[in-house]
């Protein structure tokens, strides 16, 4: 895209330097702001709520965990995440017939692969990542239909799928799975050959070409990561709604994209880390939970989200260019 | 750019008007002016918002929020013009235009990547819109405003289609006849040398983000209109349409290619294609397959990785090469 172009304006010092400072101030009320509404609101304090906001973003989390990847690796965002989730959540139900273990195996291996073939369009061909999922997403969407008859998917009456609905320590275990997920991410790209490569591409794709490294084969990775984190997020999604329609993708793309900008992944890839995402995905569902105890509707839910990517991206931006 | 890709936006179109004539007959539906009317509705309510985002991507830039801008407009014109709809419409058009301005300006003096910098924005205009709306369909008072709209006109054109073929009309001269225009294509080939070349770089973004904007919410003010209600989330549909129609229009993402004509062709013929699927009553998943394959296809035609292969394939055949020197 021709915005990258490194001819793009460069502010003035002195410019720069009060366009910083106005960002700052706005990231200090923001905080207050929180802060503020943390201790007026009635119920926000609690160990209960705090329960409840570790609970909400089970999910989320692990959906911005695999969003992570595909940032990290320089695609910028996927947009089908949330349809992959819904889809893959239909399939665990379908497939619990054959027992829980093949059901989540098959789910993740599910949205892995449909991951995938989009990484290897976005990553062999160099089609622009955002339209390629917006693409698919339909693509999904109309199959899912089609293969569902538009209803919703029913476990079969004896499926054992009870223990993904479990609290343990009075969590869900989605949580649990959260940790874990972030865990295995985070290792597999600081210690291992592909993490390191995926880094590098998304750091500089030029260079990652030159030196001969696979781009087309680590974003396809990158996707298949995500992918996986969605066919996982779908089990849960499936297990605790009991059944699963097209509904289910709800706004777990957006909200995955804003919880790994906040948490500070570069939006120009290479820079960042799954924890980072974890912490941010924290902030939002806290953000969300107090917006919701203070009686704020779903539109005002949206806005706040919105308002914060760009402010986050804006920060990000400053700092990275007051660094150059 | 080669003839091959000139032509496709006509190519496109013929082959869509082929469907659209020959797919209802065989399935023993008949075709009458009221189909033609239909498609060409269809062209009304989609090609505003595709003319903002082909505009958009000529100049090298995307914005995902004007999928929201679109329904946010619908909600402005309901909510703001019952006393007049022109007032309505007038809200709709400034609110559009500031939320263009601040976006483009983000874009075009921080250079940071559009398609982040709009996510943010579709996402503040989608929550305005549904916090206004409370998250229902708002109806409008006055169904006669809609019916004038759609007053057929010829039987086929309609006030509503006249002002969009209109508004193309006006982009395809501007483009193609003034020094706007020209900076525009410029600004979208090669940004550094239309700064070298005196081009005011900066402005020519914001711009386009105005107009974008603008167009957008004029299109949805109107099919609001149309329809005497507006809800805040029109879905993804509008974006899907407009991407498509325009890569399929000629438009590339690169930007500096492209121009009104083939933006006009390629949303007439998605037009005539989602018409066919009315007209045959073909159950919704069909519509979302075939248009989520065409803008894969898009999306794929008009990567920059699979020109650098043809390139490879076609010097690699002494033949082919001379035949297209």
């Amino acid at each position: 895209m021709s915005t990258m172009d490194a001819s793009a304006v460069e502010l003035a010092p002195a410019r720069r330097g009060s366009a910083r400072k106005a960002v700052h101030a706005l990231l200090v009320l923001a905080a207050a702001v929180l802060v503020a509404g943390a201790v007026t609101t009635d119920g926000f304090l609690t160990v209960d709520n705090a329960r409840a906001i570790l609970a909400s973003m089970g999910l989320v989390g692990i959906v911005a965990i695999g969003m992570t990847a595909i940032v990290l690796v320089g695609s910028l965002f996927s947009l089908s995440l949330g349809v992959t989730v819904a889809v893959t959540a239909m399939a665990f139900l379908f497939a619990l017939r054959w027992g829980a273990p093949v059901a989540i195996v098959l789910s993740v291996a599910l949205g892995a692969l449909l991951c995938a073939v989009q990484g290897s369009i976005v990553g062999a061909l160099g089609a622009n990542p955002i339209i390629v999922t917006i693409a698919a997403g339909a693509l999904l969407k109309g199959l899912a239909t089609l293969l569902s008859g538009g209803t919703s998917v029913y476990p079969p009456a004896d499926a054992g799928f009870h223990a993904l609905k479990d609290t343990v320590l009075g969590l869900p275990v989605a949580i649990y799975a959260l940790v874990a997920v972030a865990i295995v991410v985070e290792l597999t790209l600081r210690r291992t050959r592909f993490g390191q490569e995926l880094l590098l591409v998304g750091e500089n794709p030029h260079a990652a070409r030159t030196a001969a490294l696979p781009v087309a084969w680590v974003t396809t990775g990158a996707f298949a990561v995500a992918g996986a984190c969605c066919g996982l997020a779908g089990v849960f999604a499936g297990a605790l709604n009991g059944s699963a329609t097209l509904q289910l993708s709800g706004t777990y793309t957006y909200d995955a994209i804003a919880a790994v900008l906040v948490g500070g992944t570069a939006i120009t890839g290479g820079r960042g880390s799954a924890l980072r995402t974890v912490g941010g995905a924290l902030v939002i569902a806290t953000l969300s939970d107090l917006l919701l105890l203070r009686g704020y509707s779903t539109g005002v839910q949206i806005a706040v989200k919105g308002a914060i990517v760009l402010l986050v991206i804006l920060t990000l931006h400053l700092r990275e260019s007051a660094r150059a | 750019m080669t003839r091959a890709m000139r032509l496709t936006p006509l190519l496109f179109l013929c082959a869509m008007t082929v469907v659209f004539v020959v797919v209802p007959s065989s399935k023993g539906y008949s075709l009458d002016s009221y189909s033609v009317y239909s498609a060409v509705q269809t062209f009304a309510a989609f090609g505003l918002i595709t003319l903002a985002l082909g505009l958009l991507m000529i100049a090298g830039e995307f914005d995902l929020s004007l999928v929201a801008t679109y329904g946010l407009s619908g909600i402005v014109a309901v909510e703001l013009g019952h006393s007049h709809p022109l007032l309505g419409l007038a809200a709709a058009v400034g609110v559009a235009m500031v939320a263009g301005a601040v976006q483009g300006l983000i874009v075009a003096r921080l250079g940071i990547n559009s398609m982040s910098v709009t996510l943010g924005g579709y996402l503040v205009l989608l929550g305005v819109g549904t916090a206004v709306a409370h998250a229902r369909a708002v109806p409008y008072p006055d169904p006669n405003v809609g019916i004038r709209l759609d007053q057929p006109i010829l039987d086929v054109l309609s006030w509503r289609s006249l002002i969009t073929i209109a508004l193309f009309v006006v982009a395809a001269l501007v483009l193609r006849f003034t020094r706007l225009g020209r900076d525009v294509r410029a600004v979208g080939g090669s940004r550094r040398a239309s700064r070298v070349a005196g081009v005011r770089v900066d402005r020519m973004i914001v711009g386009v983000f105005v107009a974008g904007g603008a167009l957008t919410a004029l299109g949805g003010a109107l099919q609001a209109y149309s329809l005497s209600t507006a809800t805040a989330d029109p879905g993804l549909e509008p974006l899907i349409f407009a991407a498509t129609a325009g890569l399929l229009g000629g438009v590339s993402l690169a930007g500096g290619s492209g121009g009104a004509a083939g933006i006009a062709a390629g949303a007439l013929a998605l037009s005539l294609l989602q018409t066919t699927f009315g007209l045959i009553a073909s159950p919704d998943w069909v519509a979302s397959v075939v248009t989520g394959s065409l803008l894969a296809v898009a999306a794929v035609v008009s990567a920059p990785g699979l020109r650098t292969w043809w390139r490879g394939v076609r010097s690699r055949r002494p033949s082919d090469a001379r035949e297209a020197a």
